[in-house]
């Protein structure tokens, strides 16, 4: 029999059973019988949401009948489904209620029966905050008492509320598992129409948490698929009638999730066999999108950032990792998400304990992750955040990246239990924490064995290089949005930096990938997309969509930002600038000078001086703060004529940035050297012979158009 | 030349939020110029001035007159009906500075039982304010929603680590008005705003708490501040910083050195009491300057000053 089929035959059973019911309990208690749950004050829950009808007495149940039965069409379509589904459990409550008219404690102590509105507060208020992550429904008996134990106490580990159905109480108690409201494991009934309650509860968050009104049927089923996090797991053999149910929870948004195929039609993310019922915990987690929070990280030592600049010396340390010396490095993978089995952590090759105090090993950390909003973008940002977690571990040091990492675990750390696969729970711990958002499954791999390492660097380095050249390639033509940064604006409240791929916050520190990564974990934060589709002029970096940006982030205190200019309408900084250029009118070029450079400049400033009038959100034509990396971008000063500009830099910055600026500077004008030609202080410190440098050296600035 | 007013009001405004229930409500928020601008447009409600009283009533120890005034008031709930008699309060702000697990640690089922008779006891609405601890604040004010459950209480406050909990268990479940308190940044005052309407609370039960400092302590970080969510609403129109702003003002500035150095310490500058009450009907009125639609003060002449202020340019 096909799905519509079993649904719709499910759904007459419901109503045949209700209908009896009704007309049986009438007979009993008569027209003005009162028919209430109690400890409620939303009449029969179910009935009052979604048909917006107040039942209070055996009349108006009986009157009820007839909307249920309407919503119960027959057309094939999918719509006729998802009504006859919500019907189903309407039907179901009618039943229930018919129950409680004829005996207020139809089910005594072995079944819950109806929760109260201030259960309903109780759970909803964590169901909504998602500190209870979600609740399962489970109906009918697992294949052995073992699964089912297994698969209740899954739940309960990771926090998800248990509502047991029918044979799954039985089971439940077989098992001696401890079952009440205050442990989160619920036995509702010994019916499938018990269903009715939990629906009830459903509808009660959404009317107490989601002001949704009485009758909006929509609206229940929107509030439900938003906000609630539930499913079914519901154990076959099916019946039709608990198919039925079934596509009423389906209509909320509840997939439902079986071991059953016999006559099951899958219906992706609503109805998912797992035939195996040891996978049913992750199956129904995914299909549901429930992530678990790690609360407890379990490792033998502190972890705070209290110990991130803590140094291990040589005499103190158990083992070291040294990329320079052996064969380390970190990596994080983006996989996709059947290939990654959540919280694996393992350890390839040898444990501490085979080695002895004061050994250089080799390790290599792979961290693996997958999710759908998950994009190869962020492995860097992510793989960044490992030295901060590692460092923060007391009694180990972490430095450097990629395969130039260097881990040192002291000898306390060691005798305190710490071992390598602790790495492992300690980087899912805070990738699952902190990565949420994108960051579904995660599992860790440690190889500490000698002889898998040398070709695991290598794979490494094909990694790293793809993702160098994925930089290399990114080009603000490239992209298609640019982002906000306002980080700064605690401080400088009108400042906003747009961050670009070819100009990276003047701090150094956002990136666009960066700022791209919190975008998305953080949608609310201080980075907020910016579109570059109005055009003003591109070769200024002028576009309608940033000034709009600025003026927003700015409330209003900046108007207008050109991105690649310092002359026109030239980006504000906040204060963290590395660096700063200044226009230097005798040679018709610019100075730069950086934060650690204390001395004076051509232009009779020192850092500070400058800094003094071009941080604080204020626009200084001339003037401009700026990251390190901007100096040998393409669009540093492009408006201008580009790095041609450049006659003078503090030799430290000038050695920092030359091999990157001179590759630039011999593409852009076929210049070779173009470092040896911009003066030092170890040169001149005075514009008269700065120009005589220049020229002596033909410097390409002395012939360009005047700045101003 | 004659001078000619030219009076800029906003088609934006302050959202108007009601705090407490029949006759004895007050509504803060409504305006739609620049604060104090009554000029331009008169004020649709007057800030608003609310008294401070503690669980523990330890604030009045060494300060002469204001334990006279609530001399004979021995539990929080007879304060309060001091408080409330105030010339010149329109709502109670009780704070349970005894619920801190650093400090007393009174139980919640003390400090419900507290705040039932503080909210029974009264004629004027009542502001709720925490012990500071995250955690503690959570389960208090749960607790507290319940038992003023269509009392219309206002709860301060909410802040990024526990906004959802607070939101859902105070404004959703019980209707109850919540306080977003950020720390003097317009960018984080904004997000709390977005993530608790995302919550599900709407925006008509949020006050902003936007922090404070007391005047001297780098006040004008929270002028700039409040001045430029106040621009942000009105001038921008807007819609997630149109919530009205409330300064609890009392517990910042009675805690710095000038309102806590003994007179016998340092004589040279006199009264101590003089000090706390010039600190805190300073910083008050810059608050109200900048921005705030309310404000939280404890000492009878700073009330009574405050509200003349608000009187004399209305």
């Amino acid at each position: 029999m096909r799905l519509f089929d079993r649904v719709f035959t499910g759904s007459d059973e419901m109503l045949a059973r209700a209908e009896t019911a009704v007309s049986k309990t009438y007979e009993k208690l008569g027209d003005a019988a009162p028919v209430a749950f109690g400890s409620t004050a939303y009449y029969l829950p179910c009935i009052y949401a979604y048909l917006g009808l107040k039942v209070t007495n055996m009349g108006e149940l009986k009157a009820a009948m007839e909307p249920i039965k309407a919503l119960m069409t027959r057309n094939y379509r999918l719509h006729d489904v998802f009504t006859s589904g919500i019907a189903t459990v309407l039907a179901a409550e009618v039943i229930e209620a018919c129950k409680y008219a004829e005996n207020p404690t139809p089910y005594e102590d072995r079944y819950h029966g109806r929760m109260t509105d201030a259960e309903v507060r109780e759970l909803g208020v964590p169901l909504v905050t998602r500190d209870i992550p979600g609740f399962v429904v489970i109906i009918d008996e697992a294949p052995t008492d073992e699964q089912a134990l297994a698969l209740i106490k899954g739940y309960q580990s990771r926090g998800i509320f248990v509502f047991l159905l029918k044979g799954a109480i039985d089971q439940a108690e077989r098992c001696g598992i401890k079952m009440g409201f205050p442990v989160r494991i619920v036995p509702v009934g010994p019916g499938i129409e018990s269903v009715a309650h939990i629906i009830s509860l459903v509808v009660r968050a959404a009317f107490i948490f989601g002001a949704v009104q009485p009758g909006d049927y929509d609206g229940f089923n929107k509030y439900s698929f938003e906000r609630i996090f539930a499913f079914v797991n519901a154990f076959g053999p099916l019946e039709h009638i608990t198919v039925g149910c079934g596509a009423g929870a389906i209509a909320m948004g509840f997939p439902v999730i079986t071991n059953d195929t016999y006559d099951v039609d899958v219906v992706p993310k609503s109805l998912i066999i797992q035939e195996n019922v040891d996978d049913l915990i992750d199956t129904s987690l995914e299909a549901r999108d429930i992530k678990i929070k790690v609360s407890n990280i379990d490792i033998p030592i502190a972890c705070s950032s209290a110990f991130e600049g803590e140094i291990i010396r040589k005499a103190d340390m158990y083992i070291e990792a040294d990329g320079s010396r052996m064969d380390c490095f970190e990596l994080v993978r983006t996989k996709e998400l059947h290939e990654i089995e959540d919280h694996k952590i393992e350890v390839i090759g040898p444990e501490l304990d085979s080695f002895e105090a004061g050994s250089k090993i080799n390790l290599a950390i792979l961290v693996d992750v997958a999710g759908k909003n998950m994009q190869s973008d962020f492995e860097p940002v992510f793989e960044r955040k490992i030295h901060n977690y590692v460092n923060c571990l007391e009694g180990v040091m972490h430095t450097g990246q990629r395969d130039l990492i260097r881990i040192r675990v002291s000898k306390t750390a060691f005798e305190a239990g710490f071992r390598v696969k602790h790495f492992g729970e300690l980087l899912y711990a805070k990738m699952k924490n902190d990565f949420s958002q994108v960051v579904d499954k995660c599992q860790v791999t440690l190889v500490t064995d000698p002889a898998l390492l040398p070709d695991l660097r290598k794979e490494a380095n094909v990694a790293y290089d793809k993702r160098d050249d994925r930089l290399r390639s990114l080009t603000d033509e490239s992209v298609d949005c640019f982002y906000t940064c306002t980080l700064c604006q605690s401080f400088s409240p009108s400042h906003v930096c747009i961050v670009t791929p070819e100009r990276l916050g003047l701090c150094g520190a956002v990136s666009w990938l960066d700022a791209k990564a919190t975008n998305e974990l953080q949608p609310n934060g201080p980075c907020q997309v910016v579109t570059k589709t109005r055009v003003i002029d591109e070769h200024k970096g002028a576009y309608e969509d940033v000034n709009e940006a600025v003026r927003q982030y700015s409330q209003g205190a900046l108007e207008q930002v050109t991105l690649y200019s310092i002359m026109e309408d030239p980006m504000t900084s906040c204060g963290c600038f590395e660096c700063i250029c200044g226009i230097e009118p005798f040679s018709n070029g610019v100075i730069i000078v950086n934060r650690e450079y204390t001395g004076t400049t051509p232009v009779g400033m020192t850092f500070a001086e400058l800094a003094s009038m071009t941080g604080g959100g204020v626009q200084t034509p001339g003037f401009m703060g700026h990251g390190r990396h901007f100096i040998a971008s393409k669009k540093f000063m492009k408006a201008e004529g580009g790095i041609a500009r450049i006659v003078w830099m503090p030799k430290a910055l000038k050695d920092m940035v030359s091999e990157r600026l001179n590759a630039t500077a011999k593409e852009l004008y076929g210049i070779d050297n173009f470092c040896d030609m911009i003066a030092d202080e170890t040169i001149t410190e005075d514009p008269e012979s700065l120009v005589a440098f220049l020229s002596e050296k033909g410097h390409p600035a002395l012939e360009m158009d005047p700045m101003m | 030349m004659p001078f000619t007013a030219k009076p800029r009001k906003f088609s934006a405004g302050i959202i108007e939020i009601p705090l407490g229930v029949g006759q004895n409500a007050v509504t803060i928020g409504g305006g739609n110029v620049l604060p104090l601008y009554y000029f331009d447009n008169p004020a649709k409600n007057p800030p608003a001035v609310g008294v401070e009283i503690t669980d523990t009533g330890v604030e009045a120890a060494g300060l002469p007159e204001l334990a006279a005034y609530y001399e004979g008031a021995n539990t929080p709930a007879e304060r309060a009906k001091k408080a409330a008699a105030m010339e010149g309060a329109d709502f109670v702000c009780l704070r349970f500075e005894g619920a801190d697990p650093g400090g007393l640690n009174r139980s919640v089922a003390d400090c419900v039982a507290i705040a039932k008779e503080v909210v029974e006891a009264i004629n004027k609405p009542l502001v709720i304010a925490g012990s500071k601890n995250l955690e503690k604040d959570v389960e208090l004010f749960s607790a507290c929603a319940e038992v003023c459950s269509d009392k219309n209480v206002l709860f301060l406050s909410a802040r990024e680590e526990n906004y959802k909990t607070i939101g859902a268990s105070c404004a959703l479940a019980y209707g109850q008005k919540v306080g977003a308190e950020s720390s003097v940044d317009i960018n984080l005052a904004k997000q709390l705003n977005v993530l608790m309407t995302q919550l599900g609370v709407q925006p008509q039960s949020i006050v902003m708490n936007l922090g404070s400092a007391a005047a001297g302590y780098g006040f004008e970080y929270v002028a700039s501040t409040m001045e430029r969510v106040k621009l942000a609403a009105l001038e921008q129109n807007d819609t997630m910083l149109q919530m009205p702003v409330i300064t609890p003002v009392a517990s910042e500035t009675w805690s710095v050195k000038e309102s806590i150095m003994p007179e016998s310490d340092m004589p040279e500058w006199g009264s101590l009491e003089e000090r706390g009450i010039e600190m805190e009907t300073v910083t008050a009125s810059a608050c109200l300057a900048s921005g705030c639609d309310a404000v939280i003060l404890r000492h009878p002449t700073s009330v009574k000053a405050i509200a003349a202020l608000i009187a004399a340019l209305l």
